[in-house]
């Protein structure tokens, strides 16, 4: 899976869960302010990375210093490369 | 085409109750709220003396006093529609779920089946410094500056003694009148007390009163209840998001089954046009 299909895996679930417009997912979009996402909806967040990218993350320290979308999809992307290398 | 002379004498009626309605309504209604804010402390005391009630719930029989009042007012401009709103089965304890398009929802709320019911607000509405004291004594939550943690508590709490919740989900306005995201509070709560879902649909607040407009115009305003969702019937941890999507199906498709135009003349015409 290339960088550019995770990113857009990501917007994809997150679009379409949250219903969320295509032109407010910029990077640097940030989640709360931006993107009008709730605590709940954090909760929701990663069970969504979960399915669509069949690993865990809830337990993750680095998860709590998310802010904007492109922090999502640079978390994602290492966290593909880190499982890759196993 | 000419429009026929009976719809061009409503469309003038129409334009005539503009102004009327709000010439009579909106000196009244500031003089409803100045006599209630008034009159409140000594109602609370002679009902908190004779009935026994709890504070919370003499606060929210007053408020809905208070909305029952503001119909009163707006009757002569306002048809009104009610569908499945008197069944028992919307009865609480339940939690409301209904679509926001006006300020005007609040009041048109009244018509529920129980005094009874604690609303779900964002922050903002607690600055609103004449009904504040009256939101906080009635124990409406607050679901922005709360955790999640005592949020729960305090609404399971409400739900234990028999009372009601109600959410807008969508968490503000609509501005166009369509069904916006949802939010999850409304549908967490369920899947974690087992509460029924009642799901409310209005439609025509936003021509009484749409956001950025601070005159009213006269309307067909309809309510309709669908029959509540049991969450129950949804497992696991994910429980909350199917309820989410379940209710937003089934409010969509009860809005479009209410689709009708809400400007009063217009909703003539069509009754006319359905009943030839």
């Amino acid at each position: 899976m290339t960088d550019q299909q995770i990113i857009d895996l990501i917007n994809t679930s997150l679009g379409e869960e949250f219903e969320l417009e295509k032109e407010d997912m910029k990077p640097e979009a940030l989640l709360f302010d931006d993107l009008e996402l709730d605590s709940l909806d954090i909760v929701d967040l990663v069970v969504v990375l979960e399915k669509a990218f069949q690993f865990k993350i809830r337990e993750e320290d680095s998860i709590q210093e998310i802010r904007t979308l492109g922090d999502i999809h640079r978390f994602v992307i290492n966290k593909k490369k880190q499982l890759n290398k196993q | 085409m000419a429009w026929p002379q009976s719809i061009r004498t409503k469309r003038l009626v129409n334009f005539l109750l503009i102004p009327l309605m709000n010439l009579t309504t909106l000196p009244l209604m500031l003089l409803w709220t100045t006599v209630g804010i008034l009159l409140f402390p000594a109602l609370f005391f002679i009902l908190k003396t004779t009935a026994h009630w709890d504070a919370e719930q003499i606060t929210r029989r007053l408020i809905w006093v208070y909305g029952r009042g503001w119909l009163a007012i707006t009757l002569p401009f306002i048809r009104s529609e009610l569908i499945g709103i008197k069944h028992d089965k919307i009865k609480p304890p339940c939690i409301y779920v209904a679509n926001h398009l006006s300020f005007f929802d609040i009041y048109c709320l009244a018509v529920l089946p129980s005094f009874n019911v604690s609303i779900v607000i964002r922050n903002w509405p607690f600055k609103m410094l004449w009904y504040a004291p009256f939101m906080h004594m009635a124990g409406y939550l607050n679901i922005e500056k709360t955790s999640w943690e005592k949020f729960s508590e305090s609404a399971a709490q409400i739900l234990s003694k028999g009372g009601a919740l109600l959410f807008f989900p969508e968490g503000h306005r609509s501005r166009d009148g369509k069904l916006q995201r949802f939010y999850s509070g409304a549908f967490k709560l369920a899947a974690e007390t087992g509460v029924k879902i009642v799901p409310l649909c209005i439609k025509g607040t936003n021509t009484v009163l749409p956001p950025d407009r601070w005159w009213l115009k006269p309307a067909k305003v309809t309510i309709k209840a669908l029959d509540p969702v049991d969450p129950k019937s949804y497992a696991g941890f994910s429980a909350h998001r199917l309820i989410k999507k379940n209710v937003k199906n089934m409010m969509i498709q009860g809005l479009n089954e209410m689709d009708f135009d809400t400007t009063l003349g217009n909703a003539d015409i069509q009754d006319s046009a359905c009943s030839s």
